[in-house]
């Protein structure tokens, strides 16, 4: 019987191919992006989860703002652990990290630039789960001494045994540290990367000021902290959030689990930008309403398609069948049809998913290792698989075989109406999709638009590193003969110092609590930012003054207290007329500093954010040590490709008779700046592709719906034409029901697309508004596609002789 | 006596009016008779043959067959009885169309649960007796009228009923075909199948051994 029936139903998938296809085709599409969705939020879900992660914290600041506490610092002092450690018994680990964006390391003559490294405590390794896999943890205790990745130990010894080799890092100092240990390479799912670690008591002996010392002063260190299993840790949490160990009233310590990182925090000095549950949301639900159109979609089409089979049927019931048996094979049928198009989907997923991965730029695997992810899913998938058979198989085995069999099966009523809606179903949610796409991408472009109050085209960063010992004065001395240098160039407009740059984001910014205005009030609570620049940095990026002028160059060595605030600040510190603060003190690090001009508001951190207070001071002063970024302002001859990278070349040949030993990295301003959106414009786009996606999948249930509509109707489409419709006429007969259908479903979309995108929305502090004709458009597409996947049928059947169709009767 | 109709009344409800298809019916049958019913279209022979066959229901009177009150049977046991005894043969054959005429046969068997082993006899005796042999691989579409209809009463016949209902059997042949198809209903009576067929032709009529004339849904006795 099974085999029967399995016969039967290979056979009618392969006779009925234009059938098959749509819907094998809809449904592997469907599961496909399912499947690849599943993964990607699995991943993003999957960060910072390992053996013990329940148990561990990062602990935080909190920044009081306004009266209420705000996070405002994911780093903490590097009293922090300890402390936290000593006075709450639940907390049996800590560790600290210093987080080193980027060392040059050298063994012999290969030199090596490596990211993501810090200085680590020892306990480093009862909090994360990564043993060595070679070496000695208590010879990690010593000064400096490093643990190397697998990797990173291959790329700088080959294959050798490294361990008690010794590496040179180039800070200007020429430390060498001992390799005391090898782990195997940290998995990309962790909000904190990880190539190498140095000794904590290392600090000692580098050169690092106030970081060097136990403080409540800097907080530069993130910290993790591991507790007893089974404390209850919200109590603890109230206990740290009500300590007050470095009796501060406006900041205090907070923590958070760190597996909720990556995806709920968002705080200034973040080791990395997080992933968004917001966007992960979004992905989730688009995966899911794709997946349930594609069923939707399948229901269609084989409730419709089941008309045919009315003969069968009948002759199945005259023969003996029994409707159980009829259901059986039916859903037997969606089964088989179902597997298929898993198949394909699974075989899709796997071509498709290092595209997806090259674009989220994720490292996704679809393999038997992560089954665990998708195996809940699969089951779902088979759930869905079942539901969706039922219905087809319901209608079909009800049939009367009498009727069956004489060919008068006409949908009921309310069968036609289940289909309507499910069509219903299919439309409104494309038209949210549609709204959301459009919404995304104006949000995108409205953020490409929006004026920034800088001038970031053709401006290049250079920042280089060292790699010999020189100290700071002369360092500073040569970048200041480098500038002139490079200004004397043909095609540079400009040429200036800063420590960090708009788009930079908060790397290398510092930012403070506590100030004293002009008029002798205090502010111990507002946060605010700040740099240091050349004096003509403004000019070369075309930052306005509002009022006021930048403060002049000094001596090299000559105290500098002269400095420029934004607007943003100056009204915090309530002018309105903004010539008044100028020459005004301000108090703030125990010093006396003077405004010289209030410069116009610009972003640093992107449309994301709002603008925050800012001041900028000499960079030859109080704000930058070492080499900083070197700003070269081009011409607009570097908008040809060639000519950039000849000008590039100069510009680098420059660089390397001042700083013949040294690193140079480039990076285009603006290009940068709009890095920041990269997640949000690939969010976009990954919208846009499962948008289109839905509407396919859409108007393939649609189409299969006309064509099974047609049939229906073809005797009266015979009728109508011999008594005179014209193709017209016949056209907006069969296009009416769905496009009545269609504004429904609009109608109902509407609201529901505009209440989420407007949510959507909140994460930006700058939003385009939601215009009507957005709406508008969405619903002329959804119109467009009804029309569409409707008339390719209805005009075949339109234009057909009424005679063939008649003569059938 | 294999079943009895008696004043069975059948209608439908078109607009405010009771349309009768079937009037006061009585209807005797014994084993081993070849009858055949007769009269114009709308007279009611199909109804009739639904209605003996159980693929109907009807709104008055009784029905036995082999002295078992149909009428009062749930529909379950309805289908057991007449898949146990009852084969059906249509004008337009209503083969499957993506079943090879094998399959076709062998459908019956399949609802009635019978070994695979035992099938496969059942439907080689069958493919045999009509000389269908070499055609057992090929789909209708491949066979012609006449070889379409003998594979649609081999179909009939493989669960072994006692009872055939054919509903113009050869409506939709040419006379040879027709002619053939009616030899065989005769020798299939001979060897004691009781057959009742609804037919338009007198010719066809004459091989029952009675007939029965249908106008507007009773017996026409004249």
């Amino acid at each position: 019987m099974i085999r029967n029936h399995f016969k039967i139903a290979l056979r009618y998938l392969f006779k009925n191919k234009l059938y098959s296809i749509l819907n094998i085709v809809g449904l592997a599409l469907g599961i496909a992006a399912f499947v690849i969705i599943t993964l990607y939020v699995g991943y993003e879900r999957s960060y910072d989860k390992f053996e013990g992660s329940d148990e561990v914290f990062r602990v935080y600041m909190d920044y009081a703002e306004g009266g209420n506490f705000v996070p405002g610092d994911a780093q903490t002092y590097n009293l922090s652990g300890p402390t936290l450690k000593k006075e709450f018994p639940e907390i049996i680990e800590q560790v600290r990290l210093y987080r080193l964006e980027k060392v040059t390391f050298v063994n012999g003559e290969k030199i090596i630039q490596q990211p993501n490294g810090s200085l680590a405590d020892a306990s480093y390794f009862k909090i994360f789960d990564h043993p060595l896999i070679e070496g000695n943890l208590s010879d990690f205790e010593k000064p400096n001494t490093i643990i190397l990745t697998k990797t990173l130990a291959k790329k700088l010894f080959g294959k050798k045994q490294v361990l008690g080799k010794s590496l040179e890092v180039f800070d200007g100092n020429g430390i060498r540290l001992e390799i005391v240990g090898i782990i195997n390479d940290i998995a990309q799912n962790t909000h904190y990367k990880t190539n190498f670690l140095i000794s904590y008591p290392t600090m000692n002996t580098w050169d690092m000021g106030n970081n060097a010392k136990p403080n409540w002063s800097g907080n530069n260190f993130f910290t993790y902290l591991k507790v007893a299993p089974g404390i209850d840790k919200i109590a603890l949490r109230k206990k740290i959030m009500m300590s007050d160990f470095e009796q501060d009233p406006d900041e205090r310590h907070n923590i958070e689990a760190i597996s909720d990182i990556h995806l709920h925090s968002d705080k200034p000095f973040e080791a990395e930008t997080n992933g968004s549950l917001s966007r992960v949301r979004f992905l989730s639900a688009i995966g899911f309403i794709i997946l349930i159109l594609s069923w939707l979609n399948y229901v269609n089409l084989a409730t419709a398609k089941s008309m045919e089979r009315s003969k069968e049927v009948g002759i199945r019931k005259v023969a003996g069948a029994q409707r159980s048996q009829l259901i059986v094979q039916s859903l037997g049928e969606s089964l088989l049809l179902n597997l298929f198009a898993v198949a394909l989907a699974i075989g899709l997923a796997y071509v498709l998913l290092p595209l997806f991965n090259n674009f989220v730029g994720k490292e996704l695997v679809l393999g038997l290792s992560n089954l665990g992810i998708i195996l809940p899913y699969l089951a779902f998938i088979l759930l869905g698989t079942l539901v969706s058979g039922l219905y087809p198989a319901m209608v079909i085995s009800g049939f009367s075989p009498i009727r069956a069999l004489k060919g008068k099966v006409v949908a009921s009523r309310g069968g036609v109406n289940i289909r309507k809606g499910l069509i219903g179903v299919q439309f409104f949610a494309t038209v949210v999709l549609i709204i959301g796409t459009l919404v995304v991408s104006q949000q995108i472009s409205f953020l490409g638009e929006q004026p920034l109050g800088v001038d970031l085209s053709q401006l290049v960063a250079l920042k280089g590193e060292l790699l010999s010992n020189e100290n700071d004065s002369i360092t500073r001395q040569k970048s200041v003969v480098l500038e002139s240098e490079l200004s004397q160039l043909p095609f540079v407009k400009g040429v200036t110092q800063a420590k960090t740059y708009p788009g930079d984001g908060y790397d290398n910014l510092s930012s403070n609590v506590g100030i004293t205005y002009p008029d002798g009030t205090s502010n111990e609570r507002l946060l605010f930012y700040l740099y240091g620049a050349q004096p003509n940095y403004f000019e070369v990026l075309g930052i306005d003054f509002l009022a006021g002028k930048t403060y002049l160059r000094k001596n090299p060595g000559v105290h500098n207290f002269d400095i420029v605030i934004n607007e943003t600040f100056a009204r915090i510190m309530g002018f309105t007329d903004m010539s008044e603060i100028i020459g005004k003190n301000v108090k703030f690090w125990d010093e006396t500093w003077t405004v010289t001009g209030v410069f116009e508001d610009y972003h640093h951190f992107g449309l994301k954010s709002k603008i925050e207070p800012m001041f900028i001071g000499d960079i030859n002063w109080a704000f930058g040590t070492g080499l900083q970024n070197v700003l070269v302002k081009m011409d607009a001859t570097g908008l040809s490709l060639s000519v950039m990278d000849k000008n590039l070349d100069q510009i680098q040949q420059k660089w390397k008779t001042i700083f013949p030993q040294s690193t140079l990295d480039y990076t285009f301003l603006d290009k940068k700046f709009e890095a920041q959106y990269k997640e949000d414009t690939k969010f976009g786009a990954a919208f846009q592709l499962f948008t289109g996606l839905a509407i396919f999948i859409a108007g393939l249930g649609l189409f299969g719906l006309t064509s099974y509509t047609i049939l229906q109707r073809k005797k009266e489409i015979g009728i109508r034409k011999v008594s005179g419709a014209s193709v017209l006429q016949i056209l907006t007969l069969l296009n009416r029901d769905f496009l009545k259908l269609v504004t429904i479903s609009f109608i109902l979309a509407a609201p529901i697309a505009w209440y989420v995108m407007n949510q959507w929305l909140q994460e930006f502090a700058y939003q385009t508004r939601l215009n009507w004709w957005v709406f508008a458009l969405a619903g002329i597409a959804a119109f467009l596609v009804a029309i569409i996947s409707v008339s390719f049928q209805a005009i075949k059947a339109a234009i057909a002789n009424p005679v063939k169709s008649l003569r059938t009767e | 006596m294999l079943l009895e109709l008696n004043n069975i009344f059948k209608w439908v409800n078109q607009g405010g009016n009771r349309v009768f298809l079937l009037k006061d019916l009585n209807l005797e049958v014994e084993e081993g008779e070849f009858i055949s019913i007769m009269g114009p279209s709308g007279s009611g022979k199909s109804t009739l043959l639904n209605v003996i066959g159980m693929l109907d229901g009807f709104q008055e009177g009784e029905y036995k067959f082999l002295d078992e009150s149909v009428h009062a049977m749930k529909e379950k046991n309805r289908s057991k009885l007449y898949k146990e005894y009852i084969g059906f043969v249509f004008q337009a054959y209503h083969l499957i169309d993506e079943l090879t005429v094998y399959e076709n046969i062998e459908t019956p068997l399949l609802y009635k649960n019978i070994k695979s082993a035992e099938r496969k006899a059942l439907v080689a005796d069958m493919l045999d007796r009509f000389n269908i042999v070499g055609k057992k691989d090929l789909f209708p579409a491949q066979l012609s009228g006449g070889q379409q209809q003998l594979v649609g009463i081999a179909r009939a016949l493989v669960a072994k009923p006692k009872l055939i209902l054919a509903d113009e059997p050869t409506g939709n042949l040419n006379s040879n075909q027709g002619e053939e198809i009616m030899q065989l209903f005769k020798e299939l009576n001979q060897e004691g199948v009781t057959i009742i067929q609804a037919t338009h032709s007198e010719t066809n009529a004459a091989y029952g051994s009675r007939t029965l004339h249908l106008l507007d849904g009773r017996r026409d006795h004249k």
